[in-house]
């Protein structure tokens, strides 16, 4: 991995994104609206390097691992595409036609949230700094 | 040769005669079919002096190899002719269920000529055709004529009528497949008219398609329909159809606002979106023959002054263009203008673009209220344009009317140059709804050097500059930033490549994504018995981007036509693009220089000519 130690620093960077954004009201409400359970599937880079966010029944809970639901969605890349994708310096399309995020299920729900990339870009920056991981932030 | 049926129905209105001819074997490989085929057999038996309305003019229809095969995406066709709306050569691409009837009643395509004594149908089944007349049908919507036609011809029959517009000769008249999938752009509809001929009818009995190798086409198919079905942004439009990402494209800058003067407008983005389409008045999804993407829609609004019953709903190009670009954001209203268009058989983009440009001239001042029967033109007034506007322009009704009839640069060139400051369009055809400053700067490149004029399905530049290409196997690997001029031209040299192929070829934009270079190979390959390399495939579809500028270069057109209005090549005011220049002359220039392309007369060199096979259409076309 070109920007991570080990499979648990990108899932805490993750998990901490998630919950972060949840604390901001148009995030929180867009998450809801995806009403979907995702899977973030990074385990090509270890057994344990996932996590899921459950956006059904009108809440949004984040954590690590494989859920034991049925996913509706599972998003397959490595933590460090994820990182580029998190930062908005990945292009998702592109990604997804270059089979470096390889995806199964509906993405309708995600796709609403993809024009609030820029602004999730900034929690994860600001989420990164707070973790002492500034040097991971992608100019 | 496989995959066509090596046959086309010739028509000649005014002796009320039919026969079938075979083009020239050698056509097929060299022009595959769709536009190319239709536009090599202009240059055999059309005339370039005609009048695109006169009755000599000719109107083609034309169908790809692939028509036919339980393909997805492979069940388009192609119309063209010289184009009332532009004055020179131009196409048409249309999806739903015509072209595989076609084929299966024995025909690669048809061509029209003449003109009817009394209004006509072309009724083709099994190997024949005859014209019948029939005049009752004259004056009727699409929609009614496709049911009396259904009822006449049976259920299974499929249909290409013309609506009131076609018949009135509005120079945006379209052409409509079973009342819902259309021939849209450059008014093919008016030729269709001109001469007459109110529909084409066929049934077939047979269902057999000959491919060159059966087994392997077989494999391939099966291959390419489970990655079309299960593919990511295929599911994304099956679930909400062609707007599935305007909301997206609106954060981009790429959809255009109040006739492009903006490129942001937030609260309309998830107004007009996709998913609020299904949520609201989706009743189910419709498809393109043996289509799996179904990415159409039938639409039911049940109360509400927009209130229409269950029927074929808006694409993205009808949302937008009677949503924000008219300055709306009601979503009812553009499922309502959307289906009046189609049953007045008119191009919604072009009428959308039209009366845009009328409310901007309201708004300057450039045309008043004398102009508009007594009415004030205002942004967003979307019952004016549903009541008043679109009836007016379909029946060349008042000075409005008359007026918006011809398109808006006719209109403009009658008003005054002031008013043509605020035209958004190239080579005469109003540009689609994806603005180059938003949606990427190769689109401004590939709107101008396109044969039929702004049109964003005469190349796959937008989903490039999106990132939905990835053909390494003919150098294009690009990540490429839409908003910059960098690699575009390099790479709208191969977009109008495949542009050319795909229209040709007649597959479908979206679903064709996920099929690669090598596939795309091996598909005419086994099915047409091509025996192609990659070089022979990209080397077809170059020889049809010069077989059409070599036409337009006959109807006058030359390198200084290649370019887009002014609007879009200013500096956005908002949203994600504002304030960034689009470097157009330095792209053009750089596609020229690639293309081999005269920076005066904008044809290639007769080496190149030479190279590419073409000294003997060149001759045919120059010569004149
Ligand atoms: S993707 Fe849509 S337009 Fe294209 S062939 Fe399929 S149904 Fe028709």
């Amino acid at each position: 991995m070109e920007f991570w130690k080990d499979e648990t620093e990108p899932i805490k960077a993750f998990i901490e994104l998630f919950n972060r954004a949840k604390q901001d009201a148009e995030l929180y409400e867009g998450l809801k609206k995806v009403n979907q359970l995702i899977w973030f599937d990074y385990t090509e880079d270890g057994p344990n390097c996932s996590f899921f966010v459950d956006c059904r029944g009108g809440e949004v809970r984040v954590s690590p691992g494989k859920p034991s639901d049925q996913p509706n969605l599972i998003m397959s890349l490595s933590a460090d595409d994820a990182h580029r994708s998190w930062s908005n310096k990945l292009n998702p399309v592109m990604a997804i036609t270059r089979r470096k995020i390889r995806v199964k299920g509906s993405a309708t729900g995600l796709l609403k949230l993809a024009p609030k990339l820029k602004k999730v870009a900034i929690i994860y920056n600001d989420t990164l700094k707070d973790l002492g991981w500034e040097n991971k932030i992608i100019p | 040769m496989k995959g066509s049926t090596g046959h086309f129905l010739y028509v000649d209105l005014s002796d009320g005669l039919t026969n079938s001819f075979c083009p020239p074997i050698d056509y097929y490989s060299r022009f595959i079919g769709g536009s190319g085929f239709a536009a090599r057999l202009f240059v055999e038996r059309g005339n370039f002096e005609a009048d695109p309305l006169d009755p000599e003019a000719l109107l083609t229809f034309s169908l790809g190899p692939f028509a036919g095969l339980n393909l997805s995406g492979a069940s388009r066709f192609s119309a063209a002719a010289c184009s009332p709306l532009t004055g020179h050569w131009a196409d048409s691409s249309c999806g739903g269920n015509f072209a595989p009837e076609l084929k299966f009643a024995g025909f690669d395509g048809i061509l029209v000529s003449g003109k009817a004594k009394k209004p006509s149908v072309l009724v083709i089944s099994d190997h024949t055709a005859k014209i019948e007349t029939y005049p009752e049908l004259w004056g009727l919507g699409v929609e009614k004529a496709t049911a009396t036609l259904k009822q006449k011809f049976g259920k299974a029959s499929k249909t290409l009528v013309i609506g009131p517009a076609g018949e009135n000769l509005v120079k945006f008249a379209c052409i409509m497949n079973d009342g819902h999938s259309a021939f849209g752009r450059t008014g093919l509809g008016a030729v269709m008219g001109s001469k007459g001929l109110k529909a084409i009818v066929v049934r077939a009995k047979d269902r057999n398609f000959l491919a060159e190798d059966p087994m392997a086409c077989r494999k391939l198919v099966s291959e390419l329909n489970s990655r079309i079905k299960e593919s990511v942004t295929l599911s994304v439009m099956r679930e909400n159809g062609t707007a599935a990402n305007l909301e997206g494209g609106v954060h981009l800058g790429d959809v255009p606002i109040r006739n492009f003067t903006s490129n942001f407008w937030e609260e309309m983005a998830e107004a007009l979106t996709g998913s609020t389409l299904s949520e609201k008045y989706l009743k189910r999804r419709a498809n393109c023959d043996f289509c799996s993407v179904a990415c159409k829609r039938i639409v039911e609004i049940t109360q509400g002054p927009f209130a229409i019953p269950k029927g074929p709903g808006p694409e993205y190009e009808t949302i937008v263009s009677f949503g924000s670009l008219i300055g709306s954001m009601d979503l009812a209203a553009t499922c309502k203008a959307g289906r009046i268009c189609n049953d007045l058989g008119m191009d919604t983009i072009s009428s959308g673009a039209t009366i845009a440009w009328a409310l901007e001239a309201f708004e300057n001042g450039d045309i008043g209220v004398k102009e508009c029967d007594g009415i004030q033109l205002k942004w967003g007034d979307i019952n004016t344009i549903i009541d008043h506007i679109l009836p007016s322009i379909a029946y060349k009704k008042g000075n409005l009317g008359s007026l918006l009839s011809d398109g808006s640069v006719a209109a403009a060139k009658k008003i005054g140059p002031s008013s043509q400051d605020y035209n958004v369009q190239a080579k005469g055809l109003e540009a689609p709804m994806h603005d180059p400053r938003g949606g990427g700067h190769g689109l401004a490149l590939t709107y101008a050097v396109s044969h039929r004029g702004a049109c964003h399905v005469s190349s796959p530049m937008l989903f490039m500059e999106m990132g939905a290409c990835y053909y390494p196997e003919v150098g294009f690997d690009y990540e490429l930033d839409p908003l910059s001029s960098e690699n575009k031209a390099e790479s709208a040299v191969l977009a109008m490549a495949l542009g050319a192929l795909e229209n040709s070829a007649c597959l479908c934009q979206f679903a064709d994504r996920e099929i690669s270079i090598p596939e795309w190979v091996a598909l005419f390959n086994s099915v047409a018995g091509f025996n192609w390399d990659i070089h022979d495939m990209i080397k077809a579809g170059r020889r049809i981007f010069y077989l059409q500028r070599l036409m337009n270069h006959r109807y006058g057109l030359r390198a200084e036509d290649d370019k887009i209005s002014s609007r879009l090549l200013t500096p956005a005011v908002d949203g994600a693009p504002a304030g960034i220049v689009i470097e157009f002359e330095k792209m053009r220039t750089k596609f020229y220089n690639l293309m081999d392309l005269n920076p005066e007369t904008g044809i290639p060199s007769r080496k190149t000519l030479v190279d590419y096979n073409l000294e003997i259409e060149a001759d045919i076309i120059l010569k004149g």
